[in-house]
């Protein structure tokens, strides 16, 4: 397609050594891309995003409280919906869940850095769980089987808050 | 993976995201990615994949950004280097031309030069998935937008290609 002696491909080389100067892949990120691939857990369902207001034109629940923002999201898997209300503020994030059908479990909130769990919630016998996490980022959750029972946990997709 | 996660990265820093932003919307590519891996059965398209992916979760990103958080550090070439970094760099000759030069041109062509200076050249088709273009759109606009870039004064005194 082009050849080093093309003018073209000589000015995009020296884009190219000055990006890796002045722009170059974080550490961090190419850390973190490694590393998710070993993040696969195969002995969870996949709860995947259902819906979220942050992606709905006009949304209503975005304007609903003033200055406060609120998103509401859902996620599903075969039998399990799980609603969120994610609340933003200076200081961090405000999870509100509500799962259906309701049941009393653990929830844990799993941030990309902070790998396994980073907070945890029980939800109560009406399926209503409270997280608090100190700042925003990719998060999923996780929400454990019953005490005792054979149902596996369930994980969801996900989402940056 | 890394020449991935270049191509990721350029796709992010080419939609204006900030430096922590465009961390975690790569970080989040990567957690689709994750989720994904059953469903991708052309391992050859993986990259065109990625630049889509992350196209998509900048383009949430940026939807969420605009209506709850309110940062306003846009700047698509600033360094996420701390300071002192930034200016050693900026006595460079070079890098102050090319930021000059690149600060002339079309927004569209500083998004697809950014995109085309990733750390190792990504092909036509992820160039096409990362800006939402067609591919034979790309070798006539890689053409006007070097051109464009040859034609800037600073890039002119520089005597490259």
């Amino acid at each position: 397609m082009t050849s080093e002696t093309d003018p073209d491909e000589q000015l995009v080389g020296e884009l190219r050594a000055f990006f890796a100067e002045v722009d170059p892949v974080p550490p961090l990120v190419i850390e973190l891309a490694t590393a998710s691939l070993g993040w696969r857990r195969l002995d969870a369902e996949l709860a995947e995003l259902l819906s979220d207001s942050a992606l709905e034109e006009e949304s209503v629940a975005l304007a609903r409280s003033s200055g406060a923002a609120v998103r509401a999201v859902t996620f599903g898997s075969g039998e399990l919906t799980i609603d969120l209300e994610v609340h933003s503020d200076d200081h961090g994030r405000t999870l509100l869940g509500q799962l259906s059908p309701p049941v009393a479990t653990t929830i844990e909130v799993q941030t990309a850095t902070d790998a396994p769990a980073s907070a945890e919630a029980q939800a109560d016998r009406l399926g209503r769980f409270r997280v608090r996490l100190p700042s925003g980022g990719p998060i999923r959750l996780r929400v454990l089987g019953e005490g005792g029972s054979s149902r596996p946990p369930v994980e969801t997709s996900w989402i940056t808050v | 993976m890394e020449r991935f996660a270049g191509l990721v990265w350029a796709t992010v820093r080419a939609h204006r995201l900030a430096p922590a932003d465009a961390a975690d919307v790569a970080q989040t590519t990567w957690l689709r990615l994750v989720e994904s891996l059953d469903r991708i059965n052309e391992p050859d398209r993986l990259g065109a994949w990625l630049a889509t992916t992350a196209r998509r979760e900048c383009l949430r990103h940026i939807r969420l950004q605009g209506r709850v958080v309110s940062t306003g550090d846009n700047a698509v070439f600033e360094a996420p280097s701390e300071e002192r970094a930034e200016q050693r760099l900026l006595t460079r000759e070079r890098n102050v031309a090319l930021r000059r030069a690149l600060g002339r041109i079309s927004e569209r062509c500083q998004e697809l030069l950014r995109v085309l200076a990733a750390p190792e050249p990504p092909s036509y088709e992820e160039i096409a998935a990362a800006l939402d273009m067609p591919i034979g759109a790309i070798g006539p606009t890689r053409a006007r937008c070097v051109e464009q870039l040859r034609r800037t004064p600073e890039v002119a005194g520089l005597e490259i290609g």
